[in-house]
């Protein structure tokens, strides 16, 4: 049987702090120490949908493992400290999904494992349409609709709406975002990108100053919102 | 003007601002005595005091007469020390009552006294050179034929040689006041017995009052008034940086001899300098024949080389056989465009044999004058130390002569009788080339006459019977002669250049060894050793620490006595030799040499000799020199090395703190971490919904605490380094009010942004950071229900971010509000570590903005930060504010 959530973190006292978490609200989980036990639980027959990610582990670089559980089907969110900035980097780009910065808070927390249990859930309907919080893009149609409204975008705008919504909730680095867009000669031109979100903010957002679709990670990237994923 | 940047600038500067310290001379110069130099210098001293400078009078001669003494009659006059001398108690000027009464003006008389034996220093300008550098204005008084550069000049003319002379140096910086008289006035007076002679003295000194003389001393007093005039006036005109080369350049290069006859040279070339205002250099030209000379000539070549230095000349020692052509090789490498040689009068036979150097000079020079001091001096032979051969070289030589006349009895027959002499030369060219000249003279005698007498008839008798045997017997001699000075020349060429390799091998091993010592002991201990064993002295190293001398390197001399650490104390002080053998201080057993470097001067070496020998002997002074360098530098590597250890422990520590606090900051973050999020998984509700909160918020703050020791930490070491990129501010701005909603309804963040501010060039995250702060610090001082107001506008190139408050607002006195740990009024009760608007300064002055701080219309604080928006190259990819 499968479950939930992977949890891997070498602090018992965490452990048992997220398995709490995830017992109120039903969700279920199993626990590894370190990432040797990760990765065989992960290839076990309790394969978890997310792995919840402490970097410090004891026998490894919790970032090591990130490709191969990402290679696994498994949504990663990264348990890491406040100004690991390159490291969440490093691990988004590896193929992590999320990260969470501790000391965190529970409901963020689980907030986030839903939307990625969402994300592994939602199969793909229509590979050429993709939904987000308020909002829909049709690639087939070239159509953006915000609230029912359509909303005219430029091809740059288009292509980067697409990129963000490919999974909402999902960080995605700078670099993956201006290689994706632009190519991978503009990895670097980040001004482009500073650009192209401002004006695609005016065009979907109710108010450009209070953005409430697409979320900026300082240092590290935008996110699109998620279907409820930012309730509170 | 000067710029002190410059090398040559600087250099002035810091010669300028010395002589600003050091006192002002004035000295009254007269062409003889009685020409009333004290009386004028008292009368001076009545106006200056009435002038209300604090005047006082060291030394003043009134020579019994009452006009004069009446002027003392005002002044404050110090009184004399005594010094005991061989019974005898004798009055001398005391220098220690003058250096501790230090008064404006100080009268000392008759500057070319020379002092008691057993005071400090042995003549009295000495004690006014001290009292000058110690900062004390000084009049004196002299008499034109005591000046040492004029020393041989007035002695030419008056017969009378001065023993007490001042160097020149001393008048550099005077003003000179001249005391004139007319000769026939000075000598009316004499014959009024108005002027005082020692009786001793009067003979010799009526000499010098004739009108002749008379007008000559005075013309050469006028002159040298004038000349020091002139040189007072360049000086000025330095220091106001109008002027401030020599006069095109000139350079003047002075061949310094042994014997008598060069210090006249070196006078000379004093003089020329002068009037040149050039540097000028004494070079002593070290040939085979010039290192074999005799000691006592050695001494006074030393002599004259210090007579050079104290003259205001640097030194100089070439190795080369050729007199001529290296004076003049250094001549060019000195670009000197003057040279000065001094020469002897020789018979032309003597210059036709030996050469003359000035011819060969004056052959040589190009380009530069070549001035010929001609010499008073007798004919000096040229002094070298005569090749005597022993009686047994002499044997050996007649031997030689003896073997080959055996063996030419045996070969007789096969020879042809033509050929016997030039067998016989055989003998006689090697004893010329093995042995010594004289040697091969006996070789060649014993020769011919063994020619004469076996070879030759009527053989067996010494009886010439043709002009042939005359002629052999020449040939012989000429041979022996040739031969032999060419041998000894080549054997004096190799001695000198052995004695070079030698002085040069003592000095690479000593340098080897200084090299690997650690530690001011082992130092001391070996440089001792070695220059000890080196110049056959007892060596030691002194050095201050605390105040308090230290000896080391000889375990025979464990401390110093009072009269030693005078002369130690004067050493380091003043940078020059001090003590026996010199001119300050003698009474002292040792001779320190001051250890001069970079870093200052790290101690003295002291030198002695048990015998009563001269402490440096001649030959070595070169080597000691090299000597005294190296085991300088080997101090200052040791002080130097012993500074970069220091600095490695501090980084040392500096990267342990570092960690420990890293470390520190993790341990407690991961427990943190859980209290965290266990308080935050307790609903806030029921009985206890007030304790959950307030656990909740501790422990938040705590986490910001921890934080902030972090920031700080980094920002103490340096390790700010900003992730530049181009920046949304609204970004910072959105994500600074959703991470501050995490921390629960009680904060209220109200935003209001210009969303057409350009990009800034900076770091998210530091921004981020300062945000933050800036806006928990509001936080803790908005009364409650008030919003924090957070704004971000442009105008002017600049992004502005600004945190506005309702709460007291901010002191008048703001200062130190962005310091570590300043808490402002009320902030102990709301919490926090003090560190956060320290953090934010920081950070924001890390990416080029600034933070200001001030009080909001209607109440409430306001702190602004200001960034510059992206521009240039960061604007390249078409941001428009569309």
């Amino acid at each position: 049987m499968h479950s939930d959530v992977l949890i891997i973190d070498d602090e018992p006292a965490i452990r048992r702090l997220l398995v709490g978490a995830l017992d109120r609200v039903g969700l279920s989980h199993i626990e590894a120490a370190s990432a040797g036990e990760a990765l065989r639980l992960a290839a076990g027959p309790q394969a978890p949908a997310v792995a919840l990610l402490d970097l410090g582990l004891p026998d490894r670089d919790g970032l090591e493992i990130v490709p191969q559980l990402a290679a696994m089907g498994i949504a990663i969110i990264v348990l890491t400290a406040r100004d690991a900035t390159e490291e969440k980097v490093t691990a988004l780009d590896l193929g992590a999904d999320d990260f969470v910065t501790k000391p965190f808070d529970s409901a963020e927390l689980l907030a986030r494992v839903r939307s990625a249990l969402r994300r592994k859930a939602g199969a793909i309907v229509d590979p050429l349409r993709r939904e987000f919080e308020g909002g829909s893009i049709d690639r087939a149609k070239h159509a953006v609709l915000i609230e029912g409204t359509r909303v005219a975008l430029t091809p740059r705008e288009f292509e980067l709406l697409w990129a963000l919504s490919e999974r909402p909730g999902r960080v995605m680095t700078h670099t993956v975002l201006l290689e994706t867009v632009w190519g991978p000669a503009h990895r670097g031109d980040l001004d482009y990108l500073r650009v192209a979100i401002r004006s695609l903010r005016k065009k979907i957002e109710r108010d450009a100053s209070h953005p409430r679709l697409v979320m900026n990670e300082p240092g590290i990237g935008y996110r699109l919102a998620n279907l409820s994923s930012q309730s509170d | 003007m000067i710029d002190p940047t410059s090398d040559r600038d600087a250099e002035r500067f810091l010669r300028i601002a010395k002589m600003a310290e050091r006192g002002r001379l004035t000295v009254y110069l007269g062409a003889a005595p009685g020409v009333g130099k004290t009386f004028r210098m008292l009368q001076d001293a009545a106006r200056r005091l009435a002038e209300g400078v604090d005047v006082v009078v060291g030394v003043a001669e009134t020579h019994g007469r009452s006009e004069t003494a009446a002027l003392l009659e005002p002044l404050e006059v110090l009184s004399r020390c005594v010094i005991d001398h061989a019974g005898h108690a004798l009055d001398e000027f005391d220098i220690d009552a003058a250096l501790a009464r230090r008064p404006g003006l100080i009268l000392v008389d008759e500057l070319a006294h020379s002092n008691a034996p057993g005071s400090r220093h042995p003549k009295r300008w000495q004690d006014v050179a001290e009292l000058i550098v110690a900062g004390v204005n000084v009049a004196t008084t002299i008499n034109i034929q005591h000046i040492e550069s004029l020393n041989d000049v007035v002695a030419g003319f008056t017969h009378v040689r001065v023993r007490e002379t001042v160097p020149d140096s001393i008048f550099d910086h005077a003003e000179l006041i001249l005391v004139d008289l007319p000769p026939e006035a000075l000598i009316e007076r004499l014959e009024a017995g108005k002027v005082y002679l020692p009786e001793t003295a009067e003979r010799a000194l009526a000499n010098f009052f004739t009108p002749l003389k008379l007008a000559a001393l005075r013309e050469m007093a006028l002159r040298f008034a004038a000349h020091s005039v002139d040189r007072r006036l360049s000086d000025e005109l330095e220091i106001s940086g109008e002027k401030s080369d020599f006069v095109a350049g000139e350079r003047l290069i002075v061949a310094v001899s042994a014997g008598r006859g060069g210090a006249p040279v070196v006078r000379h070339a004093k003089r020329l300098a002068d009037l040149l205002h050039a540097p000028w250099t004494a070079v002593v030209i070290e040939s085979a024949s010039a290192r074999a000379v005799r000691g006592s000539q050695r001494e006074q070549l030393a002599d004259n080389l210090a007579l050079a230095a104290s003259l205001g000349a640097s030194l100089m020692t070439v190795a080369a056989d050729d007199i001529g052509a290296a004076l003049v090789d250094q001549a060019r490498q000195l670009r000197a465009s003057q040279i000065v040689i001094g020469k002897s009068r020789r018979t032309r036979w003597f210059e036709w044999r030996h050469g003359s150097v000035a011819q060969s000079v004056i052959r040589k020079a190009r380009g530069a004058a070549v001035h010929v001091v001609p010499l008073d001096e007798a004919d000096e032979k040229p002094d070298k130390r005569r090749e005597v051969s022993t009686v047994s070289e002499n044997s050996v030589a007649v031997l030689l002569v003896a073997i080959t006349v055996g063996i030419l009895h045996l070969v007789r027959p096969w020879i042809p009788p033509g050929a016997i002499d030039l067998v016989l030369l055989l003998p006689v060219i090697i004893a010329a080339t093995r042995l010594r000249l004289r040697a091969g003279l006996w070789a060649a005698m014993a020769a011919a006459l063994s020619y004469n007498f076996f070879f030759t008839e009527p053989y067996h008798t010494l009886f010439i019977h043709s002009p042939a045997q005359i002629v052999t017997f020449a040939v012989l001699a000429v041979v022996a002669i040739v031969i032999g000075g060419l041998a000894g020349k080549v054997r004096r060429q190799a001695e000198t250049s052995a004695g070079v390799a030698r002085l040069n091998a003592s000095l690479a091993r000593f340098a080897g060894l200084m090299g690997g010592l650690s530690g001011r002991d082992e130092t001391a201990r070996v440089a001792c050793r070695e220059i000890g064993g080196l110049l056959d002295l007892e060596a030691i190293i002194v050095s201050l620490e605390d105040n308090r001398t230290v000896v080391r390197g000889n375990d025979a001399y464990g401390r110093i006595d009072v009269v030693d650490e005078a002369a130690f104390r004067w050493a380091i002080e003043n940078g020059v030799a001090t003590g026996r053998d010199t001119g300050t201080l003698n009474a002292s057993d040792w001779q320190f040499h001051p250890l001069k470097t970079s870093l200052g001067t790290m101690g003295a070496l002291g030198l002695a000799r048990p015998s009563q020998e001269r402490v440096i002997r001649p030959d070595d002074a070169v080597m000691l020199a090299s000597l005294v360098d190296q085991t300088a530098l080997a101090h200052e590597r040791i002080v130097l090395e012993g500074q970069a250890r220091q600095v490695d422990a501090l980084h040392e520590r500096d990267r342990l703190r570092g960690a420990l606090l890293g470390s520190i900051a993790h341990d407690l973050r991961t427990p943190l971490t859980a209290v965290i999020a266990a308080t935050e998984a307790i609903p806030v509700d029921g009985d206890y919904a007030e304790e959950v909160r307030i656990a909740r918020a501790e422990s938040r703050r705590l986490q910001r605490f921890l934080n902030d020791l972090l920031e700080a930490s980094r920002i103490e070491h340096g390790t700010i380094e900003p992730r530049w990129e181009s920046v949304d501010m609204t970004d910072i701005v959105t994500s600074v009010v959703r991470d501050l909603r995490q921390d629960g309804p009680e904060a209220r963040v109200s935003t209001r942004i210009d969303s057409d501010c350009p990009f800034v060039f900076s770091d998210p995250l530091l921004l981020r950071h300062v945000l933050i702060n800036l806006v928990d610090n509001a936080l803790k001082f908005s009364p409650a229900g008030s919003p924090v107001d957070l704004e971000l506008d442009y105008s002017e190139g600049r992004a502005l971010c600004r945190v506005l408050d309702r709460g007291p607002g901010l002191p008048e006195d703001m200062e130190g509000l962005f310091e570590r740990f300043h808490r402002l009024e009320g902030g102990d009760r709301v919490g926090g570590s003090g560190l956060g608007l320290w953090i934010a300064k920081n950070f924001v002055e890390a990416v080029g903005g600034t933070i200001t701080a001030g009080n909001r219309e209607g109440g409430g604080a306001a702190f602004a930060v200001s960034l510059p928006v992206a521009t240039g190259q960061e604007t390249d990819h078409g941001l428009s504010h569309a």
